[in-house]
């Protein structure tokens, strides 16, 4: 029977949900209510806090169209007094007495409770008891004992096909914690099948797929929720081009106000390094929603990279006042502090953060960076380590290892954790010119100029990669590429319309004067020369070029008299064919483990 | 983050073992067993005075390695108890009962009580005892723990006991499966009837600090001496993952998962392992105090040089190099004299890879000396050794080396160092061509026991040099026909290094060429060169040359002389002296097979001078019989058996059978062409000797089933009785030659122009 009513009620809920189809806004809206309310009578805080939020996007629905109460069964009405008793218990967090009032109950909910208190309180006594272990090694072994039991009974249940989606949502939970992968991923998929509607379910399988291969093979239900379950990947992955996508089609369909997915958008964007996108989202973010604390260790990265002090300073002091016991909090501060330069006390906020969570990844990264800074190598690389114990695709942490060794000048060492790094983000340009460096030191030129042209190919960040391409070439004594290389550069520059101060430009202009001055290009080389003359430390050498310049040309005739506008300008840039950037593999001779 | 464990963040008390990772520095906790061993130390202060002085030893011999080794179940402690003195088992026993039965207050009684055997005018235990140590560490240990962790060691004591009685109910034979866990496990599979994963039931309980040392540094010294005996490697990555899961900090763990990765030749994961190891130890060791700055720095030298040997062992020498600058040039910043010359003899070792240097090697090993580092210097000595063998420096002075090596290897007690200087003299032995020699340093290192006096039970019989030796001693058993012997040495080695392992290669070069000179002997021309593409694949230069024999017996004489040309050009580059002569002779004997003897003998002059100069006694006297052969032809027998009476001593003391039957018949071919010109008297007698020594040529071939050229000796021979008018004898050898001819096909050489 229960069974059956599972399907019945799993049945409503799915037949309006059609894949990807939000025609229907109004239904979705009493989805999402209906499953917040079935969340947090089983206690999924988090599930039902999601759905809530999105629902609460939707515009609101009039009094007749609200989802009537969960219809209850004749087994809900019998167990009805120990669910409620239990369920004010489960809420204090008193798990096993939760758990001992509802023995024997049958009803799909209270037996749902009854398990989920169970596993609870095991994983609250594991973690107890990690304290109080005899002997270090002992300590690491520590398990939670019940799910040993849990799975047993689960799998008996599931066997039987007595499960719901919610039971089976915890079925595939406990076999991940037994590290049984592969089961967990079928039982994910099975439930959200079921019971589309739970998000835990999805978030679940998000944490699982490692990348797009496996999630090609996955058979997901065809629902709207599919969407956002593939938007959430996307990021999770790397993906952020088709994340970003997806989000934007969530946002036509209807969901413009739901700050899940502005926050979501906001992070892609920190992603993928667009720095100002993602700060000016996450400004809207906060006006709408100003008490939010979840992402808000995000914001304030960007706001470190940015060097917004002020505004670092009042979000630190906003969150602190909201709940300064919050990881995300402690990262906030954290992160205020270090770029105050007061490293100790960043790293305390940050240990303080890992206190809260132990699983908290970022601040493991963030940790070391400050002990880097700190100059205390030592205990960066057991930072890095440990972030990477917790996340192997962390790539700042192994970008962070690399950067700690050839800080301890070993650029040989320090290649195969920046490899890795590359590994993980094959299109960022940062570790592409790290890995360019080292090759550099290692006198191992060759690779070093794949690895810059290959960075400046995928979008140069930081914009040094064709300098220190052009450098080598000239190192070389390849004058024509390096010559095309602070081209390339300089029209890169002016071409971003910002004119901030580059400390190589002059360089640049000062090789190219040069340059055309041995091809006898004298036009061009009085240009550059001229260029030469607007910065401080190659006035002189400027003009003493113009100089000679006018001497040689007095003495050949003066032919050309149309002057053609300077090559370097954007003007020119755009009636030449833009350089063409052709990425190709990354050829690395040597061996990349 | 919405999982299940949401609620859990805000536990103030959580902490997840990796945020306190320093605790490491305490050993000493209480344990259910170390407990027992306290109920055995009093019972002993209690019972003392009535042991026997015979049980009282036993005793006390079995109290050391049970405070130093790993916790082990209560059945084991109670028979090994049991086998020193039955009495006291049972005491300790009904009083862990006791314990274990009643109350939480009988184990704090317990515990109140053992500081009393300090106490009293004649304490029982001295303070400073290794027992009295103990002891105490063990008091201070009980004192520190809280009331919870008070409560579950008594819980642990009551599962250790209760275990124990169980399986004492359940079966009385089965003393060896002591593991419950797998027990639970099994009762788990019947309840769920459906198929559990293997993974689950062999995941063991925690293992105790101890116990995990010791896990690690038995499997760590098995990979070292007879990895036979260790795990297998999935087993054993699979138990490493288990540590690690439990504990990332144990980083001698990643050191041996990245041994393991090297078993199965995964560079992957053992460079993962490796820098995972160096990461982990740099923490450690700047937590260590002591060594301050000092430690920290040096495993960063290490690591490099470390990394530099991966590369090296996975053949990407410019890898290896790199990472081996970079090691020199922090030991060199830090003065750490001790690393440099591990980094000289690594880029020795790399150096030789690309061309020979024997001007670092001296470097190195008088920098070794001089910093005391005896292991570095013989090994450099060793390598020296090699080296000039192969550039044909004198062998006495060689040997003088060894020996004051061996001198070193002796003082030091390095036991690993003395097998490689004896499979050296093996080898060198076998170079210079002298057999029984090379017979005797094989058979000293494997009749010789092993040095290492900590495990006496595992002897080193996994190194290199023992490959090395029992190859050698293969091929020297097939050489003297004793297939059977060496065909059991080879399944002896296959067992002792499976195919995957490192030194797996050697064997199989051997294995293979053995086949292959048996194959030629047979006339099975075509097994042999099935053979050749195996041989080429484990060493490209045997296998061209192999594949030049096998051509030359098939008659295909010019692709074999393109060939042999082409392997004599980069013989001599690459300085393969051996190989050189080796080749020189295959030319010559391809030059008197088509008649062109005059050619033949400067190619053999040529030969004879490289052996001479390089000392290789044995290819020289191969060389010698081959221009005996040639001077035969043109008509000078008197003189080619002049330098014969040269050439047959060593052959007969050193050489294979085939060669020392070859040998005989050209001799016996010899005598009869000069005694042409001899009185009928001495012809006679000249002819009869002759005969003696086809007899003896005879047995030889038997002995290695080398039909044709049985066929051959017993046509001579019926020629030879038939001169002397004895036929009988004729008549019988007639017969033989008939039936052999039968058997194979017909030769198309006429038989007087072929020696081989």
């Amino acid at each position: 029977i229960g069974r059956a009513g599972a399907m019945a009620a799993a049945a409503m809920v799915v037949t309006a949900a059609g894949g990807g189809d939000f025609s229907d806004l109004r239904e979705i809206k009493k989805q999402l209510l209906n499953v917040a309310e079935r969340s947090r009578e089983r206690g999924l805080q988090h599930s039902g806090k999601w759905a809530a939020e999105l629902a609460f996007a939707l515009e609101p629905l009039p009094l007749n169209e609200l989802p009537p109460p969960p219809e209850l069964t004749e087994e809900d009405a019998r167990d009805l007094d120990a669910y409620t008793l239990a369920k004010s218990y489960f809420d204090l967090k008193e798990y096993d007495r939760a758990a001992y009032f509802l023995q024997g109950c049958k009803s799909q909910k209270a037996y749902f409770l009854y398990m989920y208190s169970r596993y609870l309180s095991g994983e609250k006594k594991k973690d107890d008891e990690t304290v109080d272990s005899l002997g270090p090694l002992e300590k690491g072994q520590v398990k939670n004992e019940a799910l040993r039991e849990l799975r047993v009974e689960l799998s008996k249940k599931h066997k039987a096909q007595e499960l719901d989606g919610f039971g089976l949502y915890l079925y595939g939970v406990v076999l991940r914690k037994l590290d049984l992968v592969k089961e967990a991923i079928d039982v994910f998929v099975e439930a959200a099948h079921v019971l589309p509607l739970h998000w835990g379910a999805w978030l679940e399988l998000c944490n699982l797929i490692t990348d797009k291969e496996m999630l090609k093979f996955l058979s997901l239900p065809d629902t709207w929720m599919k969407e956002f379950f593939l938007a959430h990947i996307y990021t999770e992955l790397q993906l952020i081009e088709e994340a970003l996508q997806k989000y934007q089609s969530l946002i036509d369909a209807g969901f413009s106000k739901s700050t899940y997915i502005i926050s979501q958008i906001a992070v892609a964007y920190h992603n993928i390094r667009d720095i100002d996108k993602a700060l000016s989202i996450f400004n809207e973010l906060r006006k709408q929603d100003p008490y939010r604390i979840e992402n808000m260790d995000t914001f304030s990265n960007l706001l470190y990279v940015r060097s917004m002090k002020p505004e670092l300073s009042y979000l630190a002091h906003n969150l602190c006042e909201i709940d300064k016991y919050r990881v995300e909090t402690c990262c906030v501060i954290g992160n205020y502090y270090s770029l105050r330069s007061q490293h100790e006390k960043a790293a305390l906020y940050f240990q303080r953060a890992l206190k809260l969570n132990p699983r908290y990844l970022g601040a493991w990264t963030l940790m070391g960076h400050e002990y880097m800074e700190m100059k205390n190598t030592s205990a960066a690389i057991q930072a890095y380590r440990h972030a990477i114990e917790v996340n192997k695709r962390d790539y700042r942490a192994w970008y962070g290892l690399g950067q700690t060794y050839e800080i301890l000048k070993m650029p040989f060492y320090c290649l195969y954790y920046y490899r890795r790094a590359h590994q993980l983000r094959p299109n960022d340009s940062r570790m592409l010119v790290a890995l360019g460096e080292c090759y550099e030191k290692l006198n191992q030129l060759v690779e070093s100029k794949k690895c810059y042209w290959r960075a400046y190919a995928v979008g140069d960040v930081e914009k040094m990669a064709l300098v220190k391409l052009a450098k080598l070439h000239e190192q070389l004594n390849e004058s024509e590429q390096a010559a095309q290389c602070y081209i390339k550069y300089i029209q890169d520059i002016y071409s971003c319309g910002e004119v901030v101060e580059h400390l190589e430009v002059s360089t640049a202009f000062r090789y190219l004067a040069q340059y055309y001055f041995k091809c006898k290009l004298w036009d061009e080389a009085s240009a550059c020369a001229q260029k030469c003359c607007a910065f401080n430390d190659t006035r002189e050498e400027g003009k003493a070029l113009l100089r000679q310049i006018l001497q040689l040309r007095n003495q050949g005739e003066t032919s050309s008299t149309d002057v053609a506008a300077p090559f370097f300008l954007p003007a020119s840039l755009s009636a030449n064919n833009t350089p063409t950037r052709r990425v190709s593999p990354l050829n690395l001779s040597s061996v990349t483990p | 983050m919405a999982s299940v464990h949401e609620s859990l963040y805000f536990n103030p008390m959580l902490t997840n073992g990796v945020v306190h990772a320093n605790v490491f520095g305490v050993r000493d906790w209480v344990t259910p067993h170390k407990m027992a061993l306290l109920v055995l130390l009093s019972e002993l202060g209690r019972a003392g005075p009535q042991l026997g002085l015979l049980e009282r030893r036993r005793l006390n011999r079995l109290l050391l390695p049970l405070l130093q080794g790993p916790d082990m179940a209560l059945s084991r402690l109670r028979k090994a108890i049991e086998e020193c003195c039955p009495q006291l088992a049972g005491s300790v026993h009904i009083r862990l009962k006791l314990m274990a039965e009643g109350e939480l207050k009988d184990m704090e009684q317990f515990f109140d009580d053992l500081s009393d055997s300090f106490s009293g005018t004649e304490p029982e235990v001295h303070k400073t005892s290794v027992v009295g140590l103990f002891l105490r560490h063990m008091i201070l240990a009980y004192n520190k723990l809280s009331f919870s962790q008070v409560y579950k060691l008594y819980t642990a004591l009551q599962q250790y006991f209760q275990k124990d009685e169980k399986k004492d109910g359940a079966d009385e034979n089965e003393m060896e499966l002591t593991n419950p866990e797998e027990l639970d496990g099994k009762m788990e599979k019947e309840e769920l009837d459906g198929p559990l994963r293997e993974e689950e039931i062999a995941c063991s309980g925690p293992l105790s600090q101890k116990q995990a040392e010791y896990f690690l540094s038995q499997q760590a010294s098995l990979l070292k001496n007879d990895e036979t005996k260790a795990l297998a490697p999935a087993s054993l990555q699979k138990e490493l993952n288990n540590l690690l899961k439990f504990n990332p900090d144990f980083a001698e763990a990643h050191y041996l998962s990245y041994l393991n990765s090297l078993r199965v030749q995964d560079v992957f994961s053992s460079t993962h392992s490796l820098l995972h190891y160096f990461d982990r130890l740099i923490l450690t060791g700047a937590e260590s105090k002591s060594n301050g700055d000092e430690g920290y720095g040096r495993s960063l030298r290490y690591a490099a040089l470390n990394l530099a040997a991966l590369h090296c062992r996975f053949g990407h020498y410019q890898q290896a190099e790199l990472a081996l600058q970079e090691a020199i040039r922090i030991a060199q910043e830090s003065n750490d004299h001790v690393c440099l010359q591990h980094c000289l003899s690594w880029l020795y070792i790399l150096e030789q890879k690309i061309f020979d240097s024997c001007v670092l090697l001296e470097h190195s090993v008088n920098k070794s000396l001089h910093f005391g580092l005896p292991y570095l210097a013989s090994l450099g000595i060793q390598s020296l050794v090699q080296q000039r063998a192969f550039a044909g420096k004198a062998a006495n002075k060689l040997m003088d080396a060894l020996k004051d090596s061996d001198l070193l290897h002796w003082k030091h007690s390095l036991s690993e160092l003395i097998d490689i200087s004896i499979a050296q003299k093996t080898a060198i032995w076998r170079l210079y061509g002298r057999s029984t020699m090379a017979l005797q340093q094989a058979q000293t290192l494997l009749s010789m026991n092993s040095l290492e006096a900590v495990n006496v039970g595992v002897q080193q019989n996994n190194t290199e040099s023992f490959a090395v030796v029992l190859c050698h001693l293969a091929e020297l058993h097939a050489e003297q026909g004793y297939f059977a012997a060496a065909s059991e040495i080879l399944k002896h080695l296959k067992e002792r290094f499976p195919p995957n392992s490192q030194h797996a290669q050697l064997w199989m070069l051997f294995d293979q060429k053995i086949q292959f000179e048996r194959a030629m002997n047979d006339g099975r021309y075509h097994v042999a060169d099935s053979l050749v593409a195996g041989i080429t694949a484990l060493n490209s230069i045997e296998g061209v040359y192999r594949k030049a024999i096998v051509l030359k017996a098939q008659n295909q004489m010019s692709e074999a002389h393109k060939l042999l040309q082409k392997l004599l050009i980069h013989c001599q580059k690459i300085k393969n002296t051996e190989m050189v002569i080796r080749v020189l002779l295959s030319i010559a004997e391809l030059y008197w097979r088509s008649s062109c003897h005059t050619i033949a003998l400067p190619v053999l002059l040529q030969a004879l001078a490289l052996a001479r100069e390089y000392s290789l006694q044995y290819l020289a006297s191969e060389t010698v019989l081959n221009l005996a052969f040639s001077q035969l032809i043109l008509g000078i027998p008197e003189q080619a058996l002049n330098i014969l009476h040269m050439a047959i001593e060593p052959v007969l003391a050193h050489g294979a059978v085939l060669d020392k039957g070859c040998a005989m018949f050209l001799v016996a071919k010899c005598q009869v062409a000069s005694a042409a010109s001899y009185t009928p008297q001495k012809k006679i007698e000249a002819l009869e000797s002759a005969i003696l020594n086809l007899n003896e040529a005879k047995t030889y071939f038997a002995k290695v089933d080398c039909k044709e050229q049985l066929r051959d000796v017993l046509y001579f021979q019926a020629r030879l009785f038939h001169t002397l008018g004895k036929t009988q004898e004729r008549n019988k050898c007639a017969m033989l030659f008939r039936q052999l001819h039968q058997d194979l096909p017909a030769h198309g050489v006429p038989l007087i122009n072929a020696f081989k």
